[in-house]
């Protein structure tokens, strides 16, 4: 390491810079150890240092039926948001791929990739005036899934069309070629190619939607909460070690998810490098 | 089962550029044919417009008398190979040549069989479970094949199929794949800029210049006798001179030509000064003398700045054609000479078409 490219190319003032890397890191971790370090207090209000060592507030958390009722809601939300979205994401993608004119391919990509920057207050005041016009829509999750699928499609659009940009363009014509009708090429070409892509949209979509809260402020039933907004209302009565300790977990699964993910995917980069080395010496 | 391929007076246009202009093209049943061209010339064009997987502006294409111009690639019966071999990076090996076959809903017995005799055709029976990552170039390009010809197509398409390959492998490949053309006795059209490749491999040559077929032909007739002056010094090295109907014209004198004679560098040699007599002959300074093993290659250039090629045989007493000697070339035999006449191109595209 002593003699890094990095080292080289960022020359004397690699000092100065990797200190301002230290501090913003910091300025991202510090607030987030303080929450941890609040959830095991011993006393019933928040307060740092810690009073104290106990797990009182997540014994709380996870015996109290409004936190756990939230956090299934939660689940379920998530839970088919994320399959609507990989559904969708995924169909554009393959759909981006068979245009043939370039204008339009540049159309579709802008007009899938558009919802990131539209901002979810505008979405969500949107879609509450729609559920005002539908009764089949109020008084269940059903328009707050669907709109929490639309807000995560960019993502798993993105993913997916990556894992078939770095597909052999030819793939296609040759499984045509050889016979193979369109049900057929996605089935057995696409599919197959871009699985992996599509489970990181997948991770990637669910974490957006669990942590999602606006939507839910618009779009929830009388009486049903998200884990979000039950955390943002647990907020505004009293800053409670419970909510301390409710944010901890939910960061835990949150980590668990994706660095999950991320040690899943390096095993098979692995994998797909020893291949090609053994390949290499054969 | 192969077929006779017919390609009449094919247009393509791409955006603003016409690619293909007018392509026609005959071939029997079990014809090896090269398309030969620059790139951009059209040929990998014109095989996808063979294969299906690009429209036509107008014109035909017939297989076997029928026009499958509206046929898609799945319902033509070609085996295509692709420059980058195309093959499906998740599947294995045997997975990859039963793609054809599982698409045709083959029961799992046939497609076992065929898989194995298609491997064992290309002599690749050992690797059935290999990935394709895992095999080398010229491996990769025998599953390919073995894949185009898993369902018995009655075409077989190669575009370009020597390109990723390494030079010494590039001449056994070609040797291979005719052995196999020959063997399955299948119509084939390859794609190629490389001359030496279209000449090995051929039973017809077609060249291709802007869009157009400029001759189609056999190899040997076409360096024996190209239609036009791009012809000659496209396939193998030509030295062009100005002639008449007689053949060619003294070197530099200005007289007025109808046509140009093709004279091909080891059709020339060096003369006495005894030999001349009337014969047609060109004089020069030697620039450039290198032995290139099987032979001596002599570059002369004449006074008025004209550049000829000669090559000799390896023997030639080199001591006498150091650079800056001068020199007089003639004919080895005036009949091996070849006149391309501007009013005969047009009389053969006549008769071609």
């Amino acid at each position: 390491m002593t003699d890094s490219p990095l080292r080289r190319s960022l020359g004397w003032y690699r000092l100065p810079i990797l200190v301002v890397a230290l501090v913003t890191s910091l300025l991202f971790y510090v607030p987030f150890l303080v929450v941890v370090a609040t959830s095991w207090t011993e006393t019933s209000y928040i307060i740092f240092p810690p009073d104290g060592f106990s797990l009182q507030s997540y014994s709380g958390v996870l015996n109290d039926w409004e936190w756990m009722d939230a956090f299934k809601v939660s689940l379920r939300v998530a839970g088919l948001g994320t399959v609507i979205s990989v559904a969708l994401g995924t169909l554009g993608a393959l759909a981006l791929t068979r245009l043939r004119s370039r204008t339009a391919r540049s159309w579709v990509r802008t007009l899938f990739i558009v919802p990131m920057a539209i901002p979810p207050v505008a979405y969500a005041v949107g879609l509450y005036s729609v559920s005002l016009r539908a009764e089949a829509l109020q008084d269940n999750l059903a328009l707050l899934v669907l709109g929490e699928a639309l807000l995560a499609v960019p993502y798993v659009f993105v993913m997916v069309s990556s894992g078939l940009s770095q597909a052999d363009p030819a793939l296609r014509p040759v499984a045509s070629t050889l016979g193979a009708a369109w049900p057929m090429v996605i089935w057995r070409v696409d599919l197959p190619m871009i699985v992996g892509h599509m489970l990181a949209g997948a991770v990637f979509a669910f974490a957006v939607i669990f942590d999602e809260v606006v939507l839910s402020v618009f779009l929830t039933p009388i009486g049903v909460k998200t884990l979000p907004l039950q955390m943002l209302t647990a907020s505004q009565e009293e800053l409670s070690p419970q909510l301390t300790a409710a944010s901890t977990l939910v960061s835990m699964l949150a980590v668990a998810l994706l660095g999950g993910y991320s040690l899943f995917s390096n095993r098979r980069a692995a994998r797909a490098r020893r291949l090609s080395r053994k390949a290499a010496t054969a | 089962m192969s077929i006779a391929l017919s390609i009449k007076d094919v247009h393509v246009t791409l955006g603003q550029f016409e690619v293909l202009r007018g392509v026609s093209l005959d071939a029997e049943p079990g014809t090896f044919v090269t398309l030969l061209g620059a790139s951009g010339s059209g040929k990998t064009t014109l095989l996808n417009v063979i294969a299906g997987l690009q429209q036509l502006d107008s014109g035909h294409v017939l297989f076997d008398g029928a026009n499958v111009e509206r046929r898609p690639p799945r319902k033509r019966r070609v085996g295509v190979v692709f420059q980058s071999y195309a093959l499906f990076p998740h599947m294995s090996v045997g997975e990859n040549v039963a793609f054809p076959l599982r698409a045709a809903r083959r029961p799992a017995a046939e497609r076992r069989r065929v898989v194995q005799e298609m491997l064992d055709l290309v002599d690749l029976g050992g690797m059935i479970d290999r990935a394709p990552a895992s095999l080398s170039g010229g491996q990769r390009q025998r599953v390919a094949l073995a894949r185009a010809l898993a369902s018995d197509p009655a075409i077989l398409l190669l575009d370009e199929p020597m390109a990723a390959l390494d030079k010494q492998l590039r001449e056994r490949m070609q040797v291979e794949i005719k052995r196999i053309q020959q063997q399955v006795g299948i119509t084939t059209v390859a794609v190629t800029h490389d001359q030496a490749e279209a000449m090995t491999m051929s039973d017809l040559v077609a060249i291709m210049h802007e869009g157009q077929l400029v001759q189609v032909d056999s190899p040997e007739n076409l360096y024996r006798r190209p239609v036009d002056e791009y012809v000659a010094s496209f396939l193998g090295e030509a030295n062009l001179f100005p002639a008449d109907r007689h053949g060619p014209l003294p070197v530099d004198s200005g007289a007025p030509a109808t046509g140009t004679a093709v004279v091909r560098p080891e059709d020339l040699v060096v003369l006495d000064a005894g030999q001349l007599g009337d014969r047609w002959h060109v004089r020069g300074v030697v620039r450039l003398l290198s032995f290139q093993g099987s032979r001596f290659r002599l570059e002369v250039t004449t006074p008025a700045g004209r550049s000829v090629v000669c090559s000799l045989p390896p023997h030639t007493d080199a001591g006498a054609l150091l650079p800056g000697s001068e020199v007089t070339l003639g004919c080895a035999d005036p009949d091996r000479v070849h006149v391309i006449h501007p009013a005969a191109v047009g009389e053969q595209l006549k008769l071609a078409a």
